[in-house]
């Protein structure tokens, strides 16, 4: 299960928070933990820089494009390898919305496009669509070319 | 990112102020959303609400279940519109709202018209919607469409329903399960995904199917596969197969094993690092199949991505854990990675080098540690503790180093967890590395001289009172604990008072100066800590003279609490104060907790100060201090050994009995102890009817009846049995549960005065040699064995049979005769044909007992085994070897 999808501003304001199959309660405690998690290791680090944590039994797959930082959970099939292919297609999907890396700006003015990407990337914890192309069409409700 | 840094922050500075979401409150967006009701929409416009309504639920914002069904039924206004933009909205915005049972009526029609819409796309988003907010009525009447998009030419469509189907498996599995022979068209697509989906779905139908799955297996590993996560998870199911099927026996080859190695050569690295963790996860996976896959992952350690070189070591991790050996070969490189940037790697490699390390790298090992410490969090640092704590086990020679390394980061900065695990460690290697005591105590000791943690001061008090004084200088700790009397808060000042007392009590020649010492705490402002010193001061007794101290004192003092607290803190606030005194005897004594508390306890190391190690033997004086209790067994003697308990009825019945057998040298007392969950009834002279036909050497002496057994509150009554002196008898025994009940009026809670005799079947208790056996561990096997010598060895061979692996034969002869394994000779290399198993213990009469059992299995699954028993008396040793010959 691919557990959340968490993106953040530099400051580590929320911009995007979705979670799939945590307790209510669990989620303040998973922000302030993904975090402080970029806040002590994205410093520097490339766009698209895949970094990996882990915790128990979960693991973390974090990255930082442009002003947001993004950060994918997942347990169990979800483990660090699926989650780097899952945080790959976010990052592509968003930098083809934006069409450029994004700024905080960039990125909160295609809000709503970013919001049809996630929902065509990952539906209620599992993997849907990995090709930007594609995906790009599927939010503006066209058919894929293959097809 | 290109753009120079001064440039970029003065953009950021009019972009914050013109950010569209800049001061959004969810009252006013609500307000906005209005614009739904318009009769001429303005999808532009509708489609900004949206998106501010998305923002503020994917900040966390709630709304009631008002605004969401407002919301809601105005965003169902929506479908009017033609905008395509806009649908796609509607879509996602229904999912985020999930409207309720009573609610999502409104849109289904719109919905279904969607999911029979000719343009493909209204209808895979149509379908994921309603999957998302449907229930099981409403899909008995969609399941036709949903089968047919399964098989969809539009891949959309059918990855929609695919994915729908995964999700709806688990609320509606048998509509779902219906749909297994599209699926398995679509395992057959050409569209990557679809294929993806249809496979993890079809599986998830048949995975209880092993044939089935079997046979996909088959298809599908000879067939094309079209994506790496396909694949993945095509190796996932193969492993399953793997592991249901087990070698196959004309061969001796692994079936599938060749595509699994075929697969480390996949150009994805997602299917390599499948392939390879399944190669290293199978059963008894022989170093010729393990070693294409550790040279695999050996490559990743080194790669530039931290992703890979984590999930490298991660699995390399495992498999240090069972093949030790195996993955020695990748040392250098994962040396090189405890300077990773990543800790989590760092750390990763550090535990697996601990694990494969030999006793010759420790000290180099060590040093890089060190390092490495100071900047790490004290999560991982308590991952590192405890693999060093291992290895300090497996290596008891090395304590030196190891234990100066603890207390080494024991004085640096850290949190309490992090502390107790290295604590905790310390207390451990005391217990088991008889050398590493005195230089462990005097490390704590030095701990407590700077300790801001309350709880680990006190703990470290207890242990220290228990072990310092068998020490061979017990004087050099009074300094420690003394200082705590004048430095710290009032809990640690009544547990170093406590601790103080202890010296006293066992070590005559400090008697004098303790009471010094006693004497000046009884000025302390603390009142606790004032009674304690007072009450110490009058039982150790005398002035402070070089004497004995009473046996009774000792017992007082390092005698465990034999009332459970939770009986003890009913009776005391029951206790009204009065003229009389609060009896502690009349505190029932009834181990509700202790039958349950043993349960948890096997195959569970006792860890540090949590579990101290006289925790078994303080469970068994709690039993001895119980039948002392009893008139009838006062004159039993000593309690040789009692059993954990064995249940003598299925979980969950009316009556549920478990029994712990007493042995004493002469004699054996069954304690059944008894528990009624009917409350409706109360259970009155009950007593358990042995028939001991079947064990002739025991005649029956004595029963202890318990006079009544209300719901809910455990009891015992006990029977005793006269046997043979120093015989280890066995038999079995027969058990009915006989009472009187009456019924209980629910409302008031009174029993009715006439009551009916009744009985009550119990399952039938055995007494087995392996009663007569204490498990008492030696640390170091090999010093024991010698020092026994070979004057009373017995050695002979035995054929156990063929057996279904050789740990089950070990397990088999360890249970039988119920000794200790020593260092850590249980546990049976996966794939070897070939064990020796070490075990230690004290036999009834208080003989050692040591044993050395060597095992091999052949081809045919047949075990061979060779006993050698070595103990202070030939008789006992003969004894051994019959056990083993008739079990």
């Amino acid at each position: 299960m691919l557990l959340a999808v968490l993106m953040a501003n530099s400051e580590g304001n929320i911009l995007v928070e979705r979670f799939n199959g945590v307790p209510a309660e669990e989620r303040l405690h998973w922000r302030s933990f993904l975090v402080k998690l970029g806040a002590d290791n994205l410093k520097g680090v490339k766009n698209e820089e895949l970094l990996v944590a882990s915790h128990k039994s979960v693991y973390i797959v974090y990255t930082v494009l442009g002003d947001v930082s993004i950060f994918v959970v997942g347990k169990d099939e979800y483990d660090e390898l699926a989650l780097s292919e899952a945080i790959s297609v976010i990052t592509s999907a968003i930098k083809d919305v934006c069409g450029k890396v994004p700024t905080e700006r960039l990125f909160l003015d295609k809000y709503g496009k970013i919001c049809l990407c996630l929902d065509e990337i990952v539906w209620k914890g599992l993997l849907e669509n990995t090709d930007k192309d594609r995906i790009k069409r599927l939010i503006r409700l066209k058919p894929p070319t293959e097809f | 990112m290109a753009q120079p840094l001064v440039k970029k922050d003065d953009d950021r500075d009019d972009e914050y102020e013109y950010s569209p979401f800049l001061g959004i409150e969810k009252g006013a967006v609500l307000q906005e959303a209005r614009v739904f009701n318009d009769p001429q929409l303005d999808p532009r416009r509708c489609s900004q609400v949206i998106t501010k309504l998305l923002y503020l639920l994917n900040q966390g914002e709630t709304f009631t279940k008002i605004e969401a069904t407002e919301v809601f039924f105005a965003v169902t206004k929506l479908f009017q519109s033609k905008d395509v933009g806009l649908r796609r909205m509607v879509y996602l915005i229904i999912k985020e709202l999930s409207p309720s049972a009573d609610e999502v009526i409104i849109v289904t029609s719109s919905l279904m018209k969607d999911m029979n819409s000719r343009t493909d796309m209204y209808r895979a988003n149509a379908i994921r919607v309603l999957c998302r907010i449907t229930d099981g009525t409403l899909l008995t009447q969609i399941e036709r469409y949903l089968k047919q998009a399964i098989v969809d030419k539009n891949p959309v469509v059918a990855s929609a329903a695919l994915v729908s189907g995964i999700h709806l498996l688990q609320t509606n599995p048998e509509i779902v399960k219906r749909w297994s022979n599209e699926v398995q068209e679509a395992v057959q697509s050409r569209a990557a995904l679809v294929q993806f989906h249809a496979l993890g779905l079809l599986h998830q139908i048949r995975q209880n199917d092993r044939l089935a799955v079997s046979k996909l297996v088959t298809s599908l590993t000879r067939g094309t596969v079209r994506s790496p996560l396909a694949q993945c998870l095509l190796i996932r199911y193969t492993s399953q197969v793997i592991r249901e099927s087990g070698m196959n026996n004309q061969t001796g080859e692994r079936p599938f094993y060749d595509y699994l190695e075929g697969c480390l050569r996949h150009k994805a690295e997602m299917v390599i690092f499948e392939a390879a963790r399944a190669i290293t996860e199978l059963s008894g996976v022989t170093s010729r199949e393990l070693n294409p896959a550790i040279t695999v992952l050996q490559l990743f350690l080194s790669s530039s991505k931290p992703v890979l070189r984590f999930a490298a070591v991660r699995t390399l991790n495992k498999v240090a854990m069972t093949h030790p050996t195996a993955v020695t070969n990748c040392n250098i490189d994962m040396e090189s990675l405890i300077s990773d940037q990543n800790r989590s790697i760092a750390t990763l490699a550090i535990t697996t080098l601990l694990k494969t390390g030999n006793e010759s790298s420790v000290d180099r090992l060590m040093k890089q540690i060190t390092n490495f410490m100071s900047d790490i969090a004290d999560e991982f640092k308590i991952v590192v503790v405890e693999a060093i704590r291992s290895l300090c086990l497996k290596f008891p020679l090395k304590y030196r180093a190891l234990m100066n390394f603890l207390s080494n980061i024991l004085r640096e900065e850290g949190g309490f967890d992090y502390k107790k695990a290295i604590v905790d460690s310390i207390v451990i290697l005391i217990r088991d590395i008889p050398d590493a005591k005195e230089s462990g105590l005097l490390h704590l000791c030095e701990f407590i001289e700077d300790c801001e943690f309350t709880y680990l001061s006190t703990q470290i008090l207890h242990f220290l009172g228990n072990e310092g004084p068998k020490t061979s200088d017990p004087s050099k700790y009074i300094r420690y604990i003394y200082n705590r009397v004048i430095l710290e808060n009032a809990t640690v000042r009544a547990a170093a008072v406590s601790t103080l007392a202890k010296f006293g009590a066992m070590v005559d020649s400090l008697k004098p100066r303790i009471f010094i010492l006693l004497k000046r705490c009884l000025f302390d402002n603390d009142d606790e800590v004032r009674d304690r010193a007072t009450l110490y001061l009058n039982t150790l007794g005398g002035d402070g003279s070089v004497v004995e101290t009473d046996s009774e004192v000792k017992e007082f003092l390092f005698g465990s609490f034999d009332i459970p607290l939770a009986n003890m803190e009913t009776s005391l606030k029951n206790y009204e104060p009065s003229e009389e005194p609060f009896d502690i005897d009349s505190v029932p004594r009834e181990v509700k907790s202790l039958p349950l508390a043993e349960k948890k306890a096997p195959g569970k190391k006792p860890t540090g100060l949590g579990a101290p190690p006289s925790a078994p033997t303080s469970a068994a004086d709690a039993y001895e201090k119980l039948l002392l209790l009893i008139p009838e067994f006062a004159s039993f003697g000593k309690l040789f050994k009692s059993s954990a308990p064995v249940e003598l009825t299925e979980a969950e019945t009316e009556y549920a009995v478990n029994v712990v057998k007493h042995i004493f040298d002469n004699y054996v007392v069954f304690q059944y102890n008894c528990t009624n969950t009917i409350p409706e009834q109360l259970l009155e002279n009950v007593i358990v009817v042995v028939d001991a036909s079947d064990a002739e050497d025991f005649s029956e002496i004595a029963s202890k009846p318990l006079r009544s057994l209300p719901c809910d509150s455990p009891g015992q009554t006990f029977v005793a049995f006269e046997k043979p002196e120093g015989v280890p008898a066995v038999g079995k025994f027969s058990n009915v549960l006989r009472f009187i009940v009456k019924e209980v009026e629910p409302s008031t809670g009174e029993a009715e005065e006439d009551g009916v005799e009744d009985e009550y079947q119990l399952e039938d208790l055995e007494v087995v040699a392996a009663d007569y056996m204490l498990k008492v561990g030696v640390s170091n096997f090999k010093n024991a064995w010698e020092s026994m010598g070979p004057d009373c060895e017995r050695v002979d061979e035995y054929g156990l049979g063929p057996r279904e692996s050789l740990t089950e034969a070990v397990n088999a002869v360890i249970s039988l005769l119920g000794m200790q394994p020593c260092e850590g000779t249980e546990v049976v290399a996966s794939n070897s044909r070939s064990h020796t198993c070490l075990l230690s213990g004290v036999y009834i009469g208080n003989v050692k007992v040591l044993v050395r059992l060597s095992f091999g299995i052949d081809g045919q699954k047949e075990v061979a085994m060779k006993l050698a028993v070595r103990s202070e008396d030939e008789s006992v040793s003969d004894a051994l070897h019959e056990i083993v010959a008739s079990g």
